[in-house]
Protein backbone atom coordinates (compact mmCIF):
# COMPACT_ATOMS: atom_id res chain seq x y z
CA UNK A 1 0.00 0.00 0.00
CA UNK A 2 1.17 3.36 -0.96
CA UNK A 3 1.60 6.13 2.09
CA UNK A 4 -1.18 7.96 0.82
CA UNK A 5 -3.38 4.91 0.88
CA UNK A 6 -2.50 3.90 4.93
CA UNK A 7 -3.02 7.20 5.26
CA UNK A 8 -6.39 7.31 4.19
CA UNK A 9 -7.65 4.43 5.33
CA UNK A 10 -10.77 4.32 2.84
CA UNK A 11 -13.49 1.66 3.54
CA UNK A 12 -16.60 0.81 1.13
CA UNK A 13 -20.11 2.00 1.72
CA UNK A 14 -21.52 -0.57 3.64
CA UNK A 15 -18.40 -0.52 5.35
CA UNK A 16 -18.66 2.84 6.35
CA UNK A 17 -22.28 1.82 7.59
CA UNK A 18 -20.93 -1.02 9.90
CA UNK A 19 -18.63 1.81 11.41
CA UNK A 20 -20.95 4.28 12.22
CA UNK A 21 -23.30 1.48 14.00
CA UNK A 22 -20.64 -0.01 15.53
CA UNK A 23 -19.20 3.78 17.27
CA UNK A 24 -22.95 4.61 17.83
CA UNK A 25 -23.68 1.45 20.15
CA UNK A 26 -20.30 1.24 21.37
CA UNK A 27 -20.05 4.82 22.72
CA UNK A 28 -23.70 5.02 24.59
CA UNK A 29 -23.33 1.51 25.79
CA UNK A 30 -19.61 2.74 27.40
CA UNK A 31 -20.97 5.53 29.14
CA UNK A 32 -23.96 3.83 31.01
CA UNK A 33 -21.87 0.71 31.41
CA UNK A 34 -18.80 3.01 33.27
CA UNK A 35 -21.41 4.97 35.35
CA UNK A 36 -22.46 1.86 36.73
CA UNK A 37 -19.66 0.23 37.35
CA UNK A 38 -18.10 2.73 38.91
CA UNK A 39 -21.04 3.52 40.93
CA UNK A 40 -21.22 0.39 42.46
CA UNK A 41 -17.18 -0.06 43.35
CA UNK A 42 -17.47 3.52 44.78
CA UNK A 43 -14.72 4.78 42.58
CA UNK A 44 -14.26 8.02 40.19
CA UNK A 45 -10.95 6.32 38.97
CA UNK A 46 -12.85 2.98 37.83
CA UNK A 47 -15.88 4.96 35.82
CA UNK A 48 -12.99 6.95 34.26
CA UNK A 49 -11.17 4.26 33.45
CA UNK A 50 -13.49 2.21 32.16
CA UNK A 51 -14.54 5.06 29.63
CA UNK A 52 -11.12 5.64 28.15
CA UNK A 53 -10.06 2.13 27.83
CA UNK A 54 -13.72 1.30 25.99
CA UNK A 55 -12.74 4.14 23.75
CA UNK A 56 -9.21 3.45 23.08
CA UNK A 57 -10.59 -0.26 21.86
CA UNK A 58 -13.36 1.27 19.90
CA UNK A 59 -10.48 3.56 17.99
CA UNK A 60 -8.39 0.02 17.70
CA UNK A 61 -11.53 -1.24 15.94
CA UNK A 62 -13.07 1.32 13.66
CA UNK A 63 -10.00 3.75 12.92
CA UNK A 64 -7.94 1.24 10.91
CA UNK A 65 -9.10 0.34 7.69
CA UNK A 66 -9.87 -3.53 8.62
CA UNK A 67 -10.58 -6.08 5.77
CA UNK A 68 -14.21 -6.59 7.22
CA UNK A 69 -15.21 -3.22 5.94
CA UNK A 70 -13.68 -3.76 2.68
CA UNK A 71 -15.95 -6.71 2.06
CA UNK A 72 -18.34 -5.15 -0.20
CA UNK A 73 -16.51 -3.05 -2.79
CA UNK A 74 -18.57 -0.98 -5.20
CA UNK A 75 -19.34 -2.81 -8.63
CA UNK A 76 -18.46 -0.38 -11.31
CA UNK A 77 -20.30 -0.60 -15.07
CA UNK A 78 -18.09 -2.34 -17.72
CA UNK A 79 -16.50 -0.26 -20.60
CA UNK A 80 -18.05 -1.54 -23.08
CA UNK A 81 -21.75 -0.11 -21.32
CA UNK A 82 -19.94 3.14 -20.73
CA UNK A 83 -19.03 3.73 -24.78
CA UNK A 84 -22.78 2.53 -25.77
CA UNK A 85 -23.78 5.41 -23.65
CA UNK A 86 -21.64 7.66 -24.69
CA UNK A 87 -22.75 7.15 -28.60
CA UNK B 1 -16.26 7.70 7.22
CA UNK B 2 -14.56 7.14 3.97
CA UNK B 3 -11.48 7.81 5.40
CA UNK B 4 -9.28 7.66 9.00
CA UNK B 5 -9.90 11.10 10.00
CA UNK B 6 -13.46 11.44 8.60
CA UNK B 7 -13.95 8.21 10.95
CA UNK B 8 -12.16 9.79 14.38
CA UNK B 9 -14.03 13.42 13.61
CA UNK B 10 -17.30 11.42 13.55
CA UNK B 11 -15.93 9.69 16.56
CA UNK B 12 -15.36 12.90 18.17
CA UNK B 13 -18.55 14.47 18.32
CA UNK B 14 -20.35 11.54 20.10
CA UNK B 15 -17.49 10.79 22.24
CA UNK B 16 -17.73 14.57 23.83
CA UNK B 17 -21.56 14.30 23.74
CA UNK B 18 -21.09 10.80 26.19
CA UNK B 19 -18.31 12.24 28.19
CA UNK B 20 -20.55 15.65 29.07
CA UNK B 21 -22.98 12.97 30.12
CA UNK B 22 -21.24 11.19 32.60
CA UNK B 23 -19.99 14.06 33.82
CA UNK B 24 -23.55 15.26 34.31
CA UNK B 25 -24.68 11.77 35.79
CA UNK B 26 -21.68 11.87 38.16
CA UNK B 27 -22.45 15.29 39.49
CA UNK B 28 -26.32 14.75 39.81
CA UNK B 29 -25.50 11.26 41.73
CA UNK B 30 -23.94 13.61 44.38
CA UNK B 31 -27.73 14.75 45.63
CA UNK B 32 -28.24 11.32 46.24
CA UNK B 33 -25.87 11.29 49.23
CA UNK B 34 -27.42 13.75 52.12
CA UNK B 35 -25.02 12.79 54.78
CA UNK B 36 -24.09 14.90 57.81
CA UNK B 37 -21.91 14.89 60.49
CA UNK B 38 -22.43 15.92 63.70
CA UNK B 39 -19.61 16.95 66.43
CA UNK B 40 -18.91 18.78 69.71
CA UNK B 41 -16.91 21.78 70.64
CA UNK B 42 -15.65 23.57 73.51
CA UNK B 43 -13.95 26.70 73.97
CA UNK B 44 -11.16 25.70 76.59
CA UNK B 45 -9.69 29.44 77.49
CA UNK B 46 -10.28 32.91 75.55
CA UNK B 47 -7.87 35.93 76.57
CA UNK B 48 -7.72 39.11 75.16
CA UNK B 49 -4.48 40.82 74.68
CA UNK B 50 -3.91 44.77 73.99
CA UNK B 51 -1.01 44.33 70.96
CA UNK B 52 0.16 46.53 67.99
CA UNK B 53 -1.29 45.85 64.55
CA UNK B 54 0.16 44.36 62.39
CA UNK B 55 0.27 47.12 59.22
CA UNK B 56 0.69 50.18 62.04
CA UNK B 57 3.33 49.52 64.63
CA UNK B 58 1.83 52.71 66.53
CA UNK B 59 -1.63 52.05 66.74
CA UNK B 60 -2.81 49.30 69.16
CA UNK B 61 -5.35 46.63 69.07
CA UNK B 62 -6.96 43.85 71.10
CA UNK B 63 -6.06 40.66 69.59
CA UNK B 64 -8.30 37.36 71.54
CA UNK B 65 -6.70 34.13 72.02
CA UNK B 66 -8.92 31.04 71.72
CA UNK B 67 -8.03 27.27 72.71
CA UNK B 68 -10.37 25.06 71.68
CA UNK B 69 -11.18 21.53 71.96
CA UNK B 70 -12.58 19.92 68.98
CA UNK B 71 -14.28 16.93 68.25
CA UNK B 72 -16.17 15.95 64.56
CA UNK B 73 -16.14 13.16 62.84
CA UNK B 74 -16.42 13.68 58.80
CA UNK B 75 -16.73 10.60 56.88
CA UNK B 76 -20.33 10.42 56.41
CA UNK B 77 -19.38 12.98 53.93
CA UNK B 78 -17.36 11.44 51.83
CA UNK B 79 -18.68 9.67 48.51
CA UNK B 80 -17.60 8.84 45.40
CA UNK B 81 -17.42 12.14 44.63
CA UNK B 82 -15.95 14.00 46.91
CA UNK B 83 -12.63 15.47 46.41
CA UNK B 84 -11.52 17.21 49.46
CA UNK B 85 -13.56 18.99 52.75
CA UNK B 86 -12.76 22.32 53.69
CA UNK B 87 -13.16 22.82 57.41
CA UNK B 88 -13.19 26.30 59.20
CA UNK B 89 -13.82 26.93 62.53
CA UNK B 90 -15.25 30.86 63.04
CA UNK B 91 -16.57 32.89 65.92
CA UNK B 92 -19.61 34.82 65.71
CA UNK B 93 -20.52 38.04 67.02
CA UNK B 94 -22.77 40.74 66.98
CA UNK B 95 -20.98 44.26 67.79
CA UNK B 96 -22.71 47.28 69.90
CA UNK B 97 -24.20 48.52 66.26
CA UNK B 98 -26.08 45.53 65.57
CA UNK B 99 -24.00 44.20 63.23
CA UNK B 100 -23.17 40.34 62.75
CA UNK B 101 -19.57 39.63 62.16
CA UNK B 102 -18.04 36.45 61.75
CA UNK B 103 -14.42 35.79 61.69
CA UNK B 104 -12.51 32.31 60.78
CA UNK B 105 -9.59 31.35 63.15
CA UNK B 106 -8.75 28.04 62.39
CA UNK B 107 -9.04 26.01 58.99
CA UNK B 108 -8.11 22.48 57.49
CA UNK B 109 -8.52 20.91 54.39
CA UNK B 110 -9.26 17.33 54.68
CA UNK B 111 -8.60 15.04 51.40
CA UNK B 112 -9.32 11.74 52.63
CA UNK B 113 -11.51 9.25 54.39
CA UNK B 114 -9.12 8.20 56.83
CA UNK B 115 -7.99 11.59 57.70
CA UNK B 116 -11.65 12.83 58.34
CA UNK B 117 -11.99 12.60 62.34
CA UNK B 118 -11.02 15.49 63.89
CA UNK B 119 -9.89 15.07 67.82
CA UNK B 120 -7.92 18.11 68.56
CA UNK B 121 -7.13 20.29 71.61
CA UNK B 122 -5.53 23.30 69.20
CA UNK B 123 -4.66 27.49 69.76
CA UNK B 124 -6.01 29.15 66.74
CA UNK B 125 -4.53 29.57 63.78
CA UNK B 126 -5.75 32.90 62.51
CA UNK B 127 -5.92 36.03 64.53
CA UNK B 128 -8.87 37.07 66.32
CA UNK B 129 -9.66 40.26 66.41
CA UNK B 130 -12.24 43.10 65.22
CA UNK B 131 -12.30 45.27 62.63
CA UNK B 132 -12.69 48.43 65.23
CA UNK B 133 -10.14 47.20 67.13
CA UNK B 134 -11.64 46.35 70.59
CA UNK B 135 -13.80 44.01 71.89
CA UNK B 136 -14.96 45.97 74.59
CA UNK B 137 -18.29 47.17 72.50
CA UNK B 138 -18.66 43.39 71.61
CA UNK B 139 -21.27 40.95 72.36
CA UNK B 140 -20.74 37.90 72.91
CA UNK B 141 -19.90 35.03 70.38
CA UNK B 142 -20.68 31.80 69.39
CA UNK B 143 -18.06 29.60 67.93
CA UNK B 144 -18.78 26.99 65.20
CA UNK B 145 -17.53 24.40 63.14
CA UNK B 146 -18.80 24.74 59.53
CA UNK B 147 -17.41 22.45 56.28
CA UNK B 148 -17.81 22.65 52.86
CA UNK B 149 -17.75 19.66 50.59
CA UNK B 150 -15.60 19.78 47.29
CA UNK B 151 -16.91 17.38 45.01
CA UNK B 152 -15.04 16.01 41.90
CA UNK B 153 -17.70 17.36 39.38
CA UNK B 154 -20.63 18.85 40.63
CA UNK B 155 -21.91 21.40 43.17
CA UNK B 156 -20.12 22.82 46.18
CA UNK B 157 -22.28 22.42 49.45
CA UNK B 158 -21.75 23.14 53.01
CA UNK B 159 -23.14 22.55 56.35
CA UNK B 160 -22.41 23.33 60.08
CA UNK B 161 -20.59 20.29 62.09
CA UNK B 162 -20.56 21.57 65.73
CA UNK B 163 -21.35 24.76 67.65
CA UNK B 164 -20.89 25.64 70.94
CA UNK B 165 -23.52 25.93 73.85
CA UNK B 166 -23.70 29.09 75.15
CA UNK B 167 -21.99 32.37 73.59
CA UNK B 168 -18.68 32.78 75.21
CA UNK B 169 -18.27 36.70 76.46
CA UNK B 170 -15.12 38.05 75.86
CA UNK B 171 -12.93 38.96 78.80
CA UNK B 172 -11.44 42.43 79.40
CA UNK B 173 -8.02 43.11 77.47
CA UNK B 174 -4.85 43.53 79.23
CA UNK B 175 -1.68 43.68 78.61
CA UNK B 176 0.34 40.87 77.91
CA UNK B 177 3.39 39.14 80.40
CA UNK B 178 6.42 40.82 79.61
Amino acid sequence: MTIQELVEGRIDFKGQKTADDIVRVVLITSTFLSFVIGFAFSSLMITMSTFVLCTVALSLVVLPPWPMFNRHPVTWLSESVQEQSQK
Amino acid sequence: MHSIYARANGISGLWSTCVMVLLGAVALSSFLFNAESKGSLDIVSLKVFHSKTRRYPFRNEEIGFVKFNLSADLTPLFNWNTKQLFVYLEAEYTNAQGVNNTVVIWDRIVRRKDDATIDIIQKEKYKLRDLSGSFSNVLPAQYSLKYSVMPYVGVLTYGEAARTMKAIDFPDARDSVS
